[in-house]
């Protein structure tokens, strides 16, 4: 990306307009359209996608729930027949005991304050709580549901987004280094777990020195992660 | 304790409990210290006498000192007061019932109470100016800026930092007139103390033995028991604070003062280079002040570099009472940065590891003389010991009182002091 793709708020992007005259073009976060024109809204490089989706990859650490994220969130309370799940956004995220693998009225999990859950948000309205669930739609768990040992740490939005595009470069060559799991939350946490906590803890100092490197420097960095990785 | 908060902390899942026990029991700490090294600690002084700000790895405090002349209270009509306060707003994780009414707040309070108050470590006759009419009061108020752990350490060295920086305005009595000078007709007073008390921290896991020093919030957040010594640089107790789950035994606990004590002496010396290089520098009309924090065009006075390139030139051990330090100044354009920062990796403090037991008294002394009143320090939640310098004893401290161990003799104090020493 070069630096001319850099917008800040109020800035106007004629160059959309100008493909908005012959297409269809999906604005993304970041972008919004007054009138005819279109306008920045935040800060950051200007992403596109092709065909005709655009948006602004603003750094940011404070999440907005979504609906069809997956977010690391932590077990707050039982609360009647849901569980106050914090997902790092304004207010607390509920998540119903039913919402698990083979859960049901007499089955219910056995969660507990502190406890991690990787799980979908189902729900996000402004007006209300967001709502989380740990099974997709045939009511099978997937790759969701409670995390055990392992730690996790938080980071930039961006990070967790970096990790998860298709063929992020990042968790391939940490994959050459050792063998480990990993959840990456698009709520700003990830959640690693290697053999020994000596390895998951230079997983995450390797994460985290990705932070700062862009989508053009990130094969570069990557190259360096064994290094960090022995500090 | 656990989840009280409304917005998520570091170190308060179970992930990160476990995470950090598993590692603290294979010895290792999330930052890569081991388990007795410090952050580097960082002093930037106001412009103005009396400010300090303390960068401790990311934690962050600012501590004014203010004074004013008042009546003195009737039962000690010919002292002046020191007043101490912490305020936690500016930490942006805790919302407002947190930084007014969290169990943290009040512990960090309570223990600069008795690290300064009741250690009484100013000399408050020398802030009366006449008996039963007019004393100063000092006001200790320390800002946290930034939380990320050990905050006991950042505002105790902080609150030091900025009392032995401060100079009070001149005064005289007469004809029931006070004249206060200002700057430029008469010198400013600094504040004279009778000893230099800071705290060192240190946590206790249950799945090791070995306490861990100046934690990280993620650390602090997961230990089950928190310890807090403060030492002044005559490597005297002057508060225990010991709580939490884990059963720190009396070996623990002497391990930790014997450690924190050699600490808190050398944090004083820092304390007091930083001093010295802070009137060179004004002297020399160098730009000092807290922009330096933003513009960093002089170099930084930190812990690491000034007393490395000390231990490189034998000082005179002579605990200077007086607040100008007698201490050679170490020159702050030193070109050989990087030299002394190598040296830095030989020239490590003599840390007396943790399982050289060697200097504590032999089993059955310890039986016979230190355990009632170690005891008190496992079984308590908050165990509270002073040792006054001069004559006084803590007064008028009631909340602290019923915490405090029942008798304290000198023998006691003695066996405190004489391990140490």
């Amino acid at each position: 990306m070069t630096s001319s793709n850099f917008v800040m708020p109020g800035d106007r992007v004629s160059s959309i307009e100008d493909l908005a005259k012959t297409k269809r073009v999906i604005l993304g976060p970041g972008l919004r359209r007054l009138d005819d024109k279109v306008v920045a809204s935040k800060a950051g490089p200007l992403r596109h996608k092709e065909p005709n989706t655009f948006w602004v990859d603003n750094y940011q650490r404070r999440y907005v729930p979504a609906r069809g994220d997956l977010v690391l969130g932590i077990v707050r309370a039982k609360a009647g027949d849901v569980y106050r799940v914090d997902i790092g956004s304004a207010d607390v995220a509920t998540i119903s005991y039913l919402a698990f693998e083979a859960a049901t009225k007499k089955n219910r999990p056995d969660l507990n304050p502190g406890d991690m859950i990787y799980a979908r948000v189902l729900n996000a309205n402004a007006d209300i709580e967001p709502e989380l669930v740990c099974v997709n739609s045939n009511g099978k768990r997937g790759k969701l549901g409670v995390l055990q040992d392992g730690f996790f740490f938080k980071c930039s939005l961006n990070l967790g987004r970096m990790l998860l595009r298709e063929n992020c470069p990042a968790l391939g060559a940490l994959n050459e280094e050792l063998p480990y799991e990993i959840a990456v939350g698009v709520n700003g946490r990830i959640w690693v777990k290697a053999h020994t906590p000596r390895d998951t803890l230079g997983l995450v100092n390797a994460i985290l020195s990705l932070e700062n490197a862009g989508y053009a420097e990130i094969e570069k960095v990557c190259g360096n992660l064994t290094e960090v990785m022995q500090t | 304790m656990f989840l009280n908060s409304n917005l998520f902390e570091p170190g308060k899942s179970k992930l990160e409990r476990n995470f950090v026990q598993v590692l603290t029991k294979q010895n290792n700490r999330l930052d890569g210290r081991s388990a007795d090294d410090f952050r580097d600690v960082e002093l930037t002084f106001g412009a103005e006498w009396g400010i300090v700000a303390l960068t401790v790895g990311q934690t962050r405090v600012l501590a004014e000192v203010t004074c004013e002349i008042d009546a003195p209270t009737s039962a000690r009509p010919n002292e002046g007061a020191l007043f101490l306060n912490v305020d936690i707003d500016g930490v942006s994780f805790l919302d407002e019932v947190q930084t007014t009414h969290d169990q943290r707040v009040l512990a960090l309070n309570s223990l600069l109470e008795r690290t300064f108050r009741s250690s009484r470590c100013l000399d408050l006759e020398s802030l009366c100016i006449a008996s039963e009419q007019h004393v100063w009061y000092v006001r200790v108020n320390v800002k946290v800026l930034n939380h990320d752990g050990n905050l006991y350490d950042a505002c105790t060295t902080a609150a030091l930092a900025a009392l032995m920086h401060f100079r009070r305005p001149d005064v005289t009595y007469n004809d029931k007139q006070i004249r206060t000078y200002s700057e430029k007709e008469r010198e400013l007073v600094p504040m004279l103390f009778l000893h230099y008390p800071v705290s060192v921290t240190y946590c206790v896991y249950k799945s090791s033995s070995k306490p861990v020093v100046d934690p990280t919030l993620l650390e602090e957040n997961a230990a089950d028991s928190v310890i807090v010594l403060s030492f002044n640089s005559y490597q005297e107790l002057c508060t225990l604070n010991a709580g939490g789950s884990a059963p720190t035994t009396a070996h623990i606990i002497m391990q930790c003062a014997r450690n924190a004590s050699r600490r808190c002496k050398s944090m004083v010396q820092f304390i007091r280079k930083a001093l010295a290089l802070d009137t060179e520098r004004r002297q020399a009309k160098q730009p000092v002040g807290l922009l330096e924090l933003m513009r960093s065009t002089m170099p930084k006075i930190t812990y690491n570099r000034l007393m490395n390139e000390e231990s490189d030139v034998p000082v005179t051990n002579n605990e200077p009472v007086s607040n100008m330090a007698t201490v050679a100044t170490p020159q702050h354009q030193e070109p050989q940065n990087m030299i002394k920062e190598q040296r830095k990796q030989n020239k490590q403090e003599p840390v007396t590891p943790m399982d050289d037991s060697t200097w504590l008294p032999s089993t059955d002394e310890v039986k016979d003389k230190d355990n009632p009143k170690l005891k008190i320090k496992e079984t308590l939640p908050q165990v509270k010991e002073t040792r006054p310098k001069g004559s006084n004893n803590n007064r008028g401290k009631g909340k602290g009182g019923k915490n405090q161990k029942p008798k304290r003799t000198e023998s006691d104090s003695e066996e405190e002091t004489k391990p140490v020493i």
